[in-house]
């Protein structure tokens, strides 16, 4: 197999390991080492050149090419199965409509979040149930590592230099979940977004970290706890729209759909009412004002919302579509908000898995 | 044993960088300004015209979250002897 990496040759394993803090080439975690012989077997498995490149990761602009991603994601704890759905990951996480170049150097604390929909999530046994955000699972954290290890080494994200993320949060080691497809009366997120239903998909997203919402009971009463913590001051949707992601648990699925609510429904719902009037938002100070202005002057702060009257009634995202609900986590009381970056980017992309032939 | 590398090697600049003005005085000076903080900027080239007399030259990305595009690049470095860029928050 043709690689054109530099080979470091060292005789002990203590040393090799160390040697990944001492050049800056881990996250604060030790790896597991990048041998030709688990590199290769990556490569093999997903049968690509080596050298074919998805493309320069910003900000420094590193190219993604096979090789490199192998080596990052057999750094990360992925096995050759898991390695296509890097690979898709990372096609997404480039498409410009992400805008991973903001992301990766923001003063805001969003992530980059990994979503995998179809039966590969189940094949592979990344969890979508119980604990989805936390740890346990080989599949989630071995994923969600890789990609944030090539964001790492190729974009050169890193918190001393490019990386200007004011508070960031732990999703920066790893940030992949599955979405739950079987105990889920709703279509899933990747055949929302016009992937045929049964296919393998990864859609990525740039958010904060999960916000705990106690949710339970009624359509109405979850609603209304829904649009409360979705429109908080703190939130950038609030005062720059953008994109945002509700997380419902199973529970809160099915008793939605056992009163007829469709996702849509929802959806349509949580835009309406999740509103602040303007004079609100302005209470939060001219720093707020100034990012509006210049989200209206970009064009991506539609002119129909009057920001002149204090009266007028906002919402978090420009159009229902932004608001993004998944079906993930134990059957429970609680669901979750994870507000996106706002009108500049991070917005969801979706790919479909290429599975090996 | 043998491990391979994760990263490039460092990559090295074919475009010789601009030399170092030696004093700000009376020297022209491109801001862009990243479009968050225009009050900022406005009292940066204040500064700079009532301290070192500096000829200011003012340009606005056309967004704060995204990379100048060439063109504007090109367009600061015509005729500054400097620039300061990336003015936001």
């Amino acid at each position: 197999m043709n690689l054109v990496s530099e080979r470091i040759t060292v005789d002990d394993y203590e040393d090799a390991v160390e040697l990944f803090f001492e050049r800056r080439w881990t996250d604060g975690l030790p790896v597991v080492l990048p041998t030709r012989r688990r590199v290769e077997a990556m490569i093999g498995h997903v049968g690509r050149d080596p050298q074919e490149s998805l493309g320069a990761i910003p900000p420094r602009g590193g190219e993604a090419t096979i090789e490199k991603l192998a080596i990052n994601a057999v750094m990360g704890g992925a096995r050759p199965e898991h390695f296509p759905v890097v690979l898709a990951a990372m096609e997404a996480l480039l498409d410009p409509a992400h805008n991973l170049n903001g992301v990766s150097q923001t003063t805001h604390m969003c992530v980059s979040l990994v979503i995998v929909n179809g039966p590969i999530a189940r094949e592979l046994e990344f969890n979508s149930r119980d604990g989805v955000f936390g740890n346990g699972y080989r599949a989630n954290a071995a994923v969600g590592r890789a990609v944030r290890l090539a964001l790492w080494n190729l974009g050169g994200a890193v918190p001393w230099d490019t990386d200007k993320s004011t508070l960031s949060h732990p999703a920066e080691y790893a940030f992949c979940i599955a979405e739950e497809e079987v105990d889920n009366p709703w279509p899933p997120l990747h055949v929302e977004r016009g992937y045929p239903a049964g296919s393998d998909a990864v859609t990525v997203f740039a958010c904060e970290g999960p916000h705990s919402v106690f949710c339970y009971g009624t359509p109405e009463e979850m609603l209304h706890v829904l649009v409360d913590s979705l429109g908080s001051l703190g939130n950038n949707n609030v005062h720059v729209l953008g994109q945002t992601l509700v997380t419902l648990n199973p529970l809160n699925a099915e008793e939605f759909a056992r009163r007829g609510w469709s996702k849509q429904d929802v959806r349509a719902y949580l835009w309406e009412h999740t509103r602040r009037t303007l004079a609100d938002v302005r209470a939060c100070g001219a720093v707020h004002e100034q990012f509006r202005k210049m989200e209206r002057d970009a064009g991506r702060y539609p002119h129909r919302y009057d920001l002149d009257n204090p009266t007028t009634r906002l919402p978090v995202t420009a159009r229902p579509e932004d608001i993004h609900i998944i079906v993930a986590g134990g059957r429970s009381y609680f669901a979750a908000v994870l507000p996106g970056w706002g009108g500049f980017g991070g917005f969801a992309v979706t790919r479909p898995i290429r599975r090996p032939r | 044993m043998e491990i391979l590398s994760p990263v490039w090697p460092a990559a090295t600049s074919d475009r010789p960088s601009k030399s170092r003005p030696r004093t700000l005085q009376g020297a022209t000076i491109a801001l862009v300004d990243d479009n968050l903080d225009i009050p900022f900027t406005t009292h940066l080239e204040a500064l700079l015209a009532e301290r070192f007399g500096a000829k200011v030259r003012r340009f606005v990305k056309p967004s704060g979250t995204a990379p100048s595009p060439p063109h504007l690049i090109e367009a600061a470095r015509e005729g500054a002897a400097g620039a300061v860029v990336g003015i936001g928050l």
